[in-house]
């Protein structure tokens, strides 16, 4: 076939740095650092407390080691666990405060802030480094008594709120990368949304990791109250940078009676280059407890950067008849690996998950599916379909699918299916004789395959992501 | 609280060896005393903790025994057989009436790879370290087996609390054909372990066929490694009816190490009381254009676990691997527990690889359409479990062979529900 070894790739797009002074903790992990961090935040003794709790949780515990991509040894002492944006030291009252500097950044990033109000009616809590810095909409939502905002500001001012949820479903013993995210989480989003309400608008917060040398440590906590919906979007792009940086984020989200979230993500952070230099490291913790009756939680995401994802949304379906969904895209190419998947713990009576997981690989690149489906013992007539689709392109990476199925129920069905494929040549060859050439015609059918998980993302995400995915598979096909 | 740790004293015990198998019995041994017998920590056991099965049910676990006194074997009259007996692990008498001898070895077998790994599964090394029975057979080349062969494996009550290290292994020269029947008859009322190791070559299109049942419900606690080995178009189908032990796990490695080489493995079974079974599977794609497959179907009752971990794994130049896995349990009380783990690695990207995994109760509406025809709900599900059951059995080829296992999976199922 003509066009085959024609090398498309497509650099980084979202490569640049924007020149800020930062003000930096001091470097390393220590219980100074964690101090530096609180007092920064102006956070009351109860946080630091738990900070502190938390990082003495850490002395004890190791990273671990049972995942498939190997990395590198982290020295955390080489770290740097908070940096901001100086010019935010005095917050900003309006967007003609922000540094230009920084809305020169959203610009490239394709978030005009101004424009954002009247375009899109999405509220976004932008997130530079760890600080936040513009939080738009805040009337609409608070009219409704919608409380978003950073969560360093939630601390503030509903410490209650915080108090009772946040750690309530990933305990700050949970696991190293969980732990230390405790310990040193420096911003974040918090939601509210209060009983039978229905959030007006998408949520997003775009987050960005900036300084060179700089873990980020983000902390969100998203509570559906009774009888309540909302819907929110993390985007993320990062600077081209060469030495790796760690993202250890942690998401917590509530679901009580009645409630639902749903929450999207586009992952597509600097994933090193074509030899496998640099690149995020992305652990990331996420959960969500269905804790109420009939709640519901459903996690999409599209997984096209980092050198290395290692993540697992999974859902706690505590209350009867509560649902759990995970649809997840993730793509690796050249040396990038990826082992993601969900957990769905079924604890209630008639919970029902569902799982739809697409991974492709190209380049060298290694991509696992691992999950998990626990139904309990008093988890009657609950059910589960879950499925994996593999996509191989190339002789020189790899899929895997790592699930694990446990059912002490017997009134309840869990199925599981799983294919590993290349693309088809006929299909191919069926565009290409359209017209298409080798690299659309790869694109159309990759997004044929991930159609089932692209239809679940809100708008405003679904055409990017349909874009990023032909993207981050230029140069792969040959 | 049980000692796990064996004194190598018990080696000499066994005989007398040369320094080099001595050193390596020793090796071995202190190996399994490091870690003793595997717990959930292990990957491998993690839905099996062997640890505590063992603490649980054992005072002691000796590994010597009173000899093994005369044993009549009930043979099989269904149909015509060659025939080895096995007595406790120990080669006792054969007969291969309707073979030219001189196309057959048999022997007790003696190890002679001293192989100084330390095994992830800490039960090899125990069997490396004190394995003494066993036998080996190898089959000449061009040679196809007239009939089945069958081999009695008998447990006499001179078994209580003791722990048999039994070591085999079969080689099947090129172009030749064998047909087994490995037919396990539990006498023993005691409870005992039976730490197996097996070893199988597939020379250059030899075929192997073989089925593993057995005859009735004992308190043996059974784990069996074995390891196999397909060259080119070697083909190896294999039938395994377990249940029926206090404790049983299969570890099955396949490797295709031959093009076009194809394996199947087919497995059925009904577990109940408050048995615990575990099969799991390797199968490694080493070249191209070979072939698995694996059907496991598992029917549970009472407090029963079962258990299903398999593994495909595709060699970056195994293209046009087919590789299938299928694994469907039934789970009839509110106790039992059925977990499995099927897995892929792959690294070719020719592939077709896929597998799936159910687990569930019966379909009720079939329940319900059988019981307007008049049965009762209790013989409806009978029906419905046979039918599930017995589609494993029913691609056994020989009329006469498939009916003996089928009355014999019929009085297992009768004596379980």
């Amino acid at each position: 076939m003509k066009n085959q070894n024609t090398n498309y790739n497509q650099e980084y797009k979202y490569g640049f740095t924007t020149d800020i002074e930062n003000i930096k903790a001091p470097k390393g992990l220590s219980e100074k650092t964690i101090k530096f961090i609180s007092e920064i935040k102006k956070e009351p003794k109860w946080m630091l407390d738990w900070r502190l709790k938390a990082f003495n949780r850490l002395k004890v515990s190791k990273e671990p080691d049972w995942q498939k991509p190997k990395f590198p040894k982290i020295d955390y002492q080489a770290l740097y666990y908070y940096s901001a944006p100086k010019s935010m030291k005095d917050k900003p009252k309006s967007l003609d405060e922000v540094d230009p500097k920084l809305i020169e950044t959203y610009n490239k990033l394709g978030i005009p802030l101004n424009e954002q109000k009247k375009l899109s009616g999405v509220a976004v809590d932008a997130v530079f480094d760890s600080v936040s810095v513009a939080t738009t909409f805040k009337d609409e939502l608070t009219k409704k008594g919608i409380i978003f905002c950073p969560i360093s500001e939630a601390i503030q001012k509903h410490p209650d709120l915080v108090k009772k949820y946040l750690g309530s479903v990933i305990p700050i013993s949970d696991h190293y990368f969980a732990t230390l995210n405790s310990a040193v989480f420096t911003d974040g989003s918090f939601v509210y949304i209060p009983p039978n309400t229905r959030c007006p608008m998408e949520l997003s917060t775009y987050f960005r990791i900036n300084a060179s040398e700089t873990g980020q440590f983000e902390r969100t906590l998203i509570i559906a109250d009774k009888g309540s919906y909302v819907s929110y979007l993390e985007g993320c792009t990062a600077p081209m940078r060469d030495e790796n940086q760690l993202h250890a984020a942690n998401v917590e989200l509530i679901a009580l009676d009645d409630a639902e979230i749903k929450y999207s993500t586009v992952q597509n952070w600097y994933p090193g280059d074509k030899n496998g230099v640099g690149g995020i490291y992305n652990f990331v913790t996420k959960r969500g407890a269905c804790r109420g009756k009939n709640s519901k939680i459903s996690w999409t995401q599209v997984e096209t950067g980092s050198a290395i994802t290692w993540k697992y949304p999974s859902c706690i379906l505590q209350g009867d008849n509560s649902i759990g969904e995970f649809y997840s895209i993730a793509i690796t190419n050249n040396h990038q690996k990826a082992d993601t998947g969900t957990k769905m713990i079924h604890l209630g009576k008639n919970t029902k998950s569902k799982i739809i997981s697409k991974g492709i690989s190209a380049g060298k690149a290694d991509n696992t599916y691992r999950g998990l489906v626990d139904i309990g013992r008093n988890a009657s007539n609950s059910r589960n379909y879950t499925q994996c689709d593999s996509l191989l392109m190339g002789n020189k990476c790899g899929a895997h699918t790592v699930p694990y199925i446990k059912n002490k129920n017997s009134s309840s069905t869990v199925e599981h299916e799983a294919t590993t494929s290349k693309i088809n040549e006929d299909q191919l060859f069926y565009c290409n004789q359209r017209g298409l050439n080798q690299e659309e015609a790869v694109s159309l059918i990759v997004n044929g395959f991930c159609k089932e998980v692209l239809q679940q993302l809100p708008m405003e995400f679904a055409v990017e992501a349909q874009k990023l995915v032909g993207i981050s598979l230029e140069g792969s096909v040959g | 609280m049980l000692n796990f740790k064996i004194s190598s004293d018990e080696i000499d015990k066994i005989g007398n060896f040369t320094k080099e198998e001595k050193n390596f019995r020793l090796k071995n041994l202190e190996y399994f005393n490091d870690t003793g017998f595997p717990n959930k920590k292990n990957e491998d056991w993690k839905f099996s903790d062997l640890n505590a099965i063992v603490s649980k049910n054992f005072n002691k676990l000796d590994i010597q025994f009173g000899k093994s006194k005369k044993q009549k074997v009930d043979f099989i009259k269904d149909f015509e057989h060659n025939y080895i007996v096995i007595i406790n692990g120990e080669l006792t008498i054969s007969d291969f009436r309707y073979e030219e001898k001189d196309k057959i070895t048999l022997k007790s077998f003696i190890n002679d790879n001293y192989s100084n790994r330390k095994e992830n599964n800490p039960l090899i090394n125990l069997n490396h370290a004190l394995s003494d029975k066993g036998y080996f057979l190898e089959v000449k080349e061009n040679y196809k087996f007239k009939k089945i062969l069958v081999i009695y494996y008998l447990f006499t009550n001179d078994l209580d609390e003791n722990i048999l290290n039994t070591r085999n292994k079969i080689k099947i020269r090129k172009n030749s054909e064998l047909h087994l029947l490995e037919y396990v008859v539990n006498d023993s009322k005691k409870i005992f372990f039976n730490n197996v190791h097996e070893d199988i070559v597939l020379e250059n299109s030899a075929i192997l066929k073989n089925i593993y049942l057995q005859n009735s419900k004992s308190s043996g606690y059974f784990h069996k490694y074995s390891i196999n080995k397909l060259f080119t178009e070697s083909n190896y189908t294999s039938f395994i009816f377990p249940a029926g032990l206090k404790f049983n796990k299969l570890d099955l490695e396949f490797n295709l190490e031959g093009e076009r080489s194809e394996c199947n493995l087919q497995s059925a079974s009904f577990i109940n009381n408050n048995e615990h079974q575990e099969i799991k599977t390797r199968v490694n794609h080493f070249s191209p254009n070979c072939r698995s497959h694996q059907n496991v179907k598992n029917v549970l009752n009472d407090e029963s676990k079962g258990v299903y971990q398999g593994k495909i794994f595709v060699k970056d130049v195994a293209q046009k691997t087919d590789a299938y896995q299928l694994s469907k349990a039934i789970l009839l009380s509110e106790k039992c527990e059925f977990d499995s783990k099927p897995e892929l690695e792959i690294y070719a990207d020719d592939v077709k690889c896929s597998h799936g995994s159910t687990s569930g109760n019966l379909d009720k509406d079939s329940i319900y359409y059988l019981m307007t025809r008049g049965l009762s709900q209790q013989e409806s599900t009978k029906l419905l479990i046979d039918a599930f059951l017995n589609e494993v059995a029913d691609s056994i080829k020989s009329n006469s062979i498939r009916n003996f296992i089928k009355t014999k999976l019929e009085t297992q199922l009768q004596d379980g529900y």
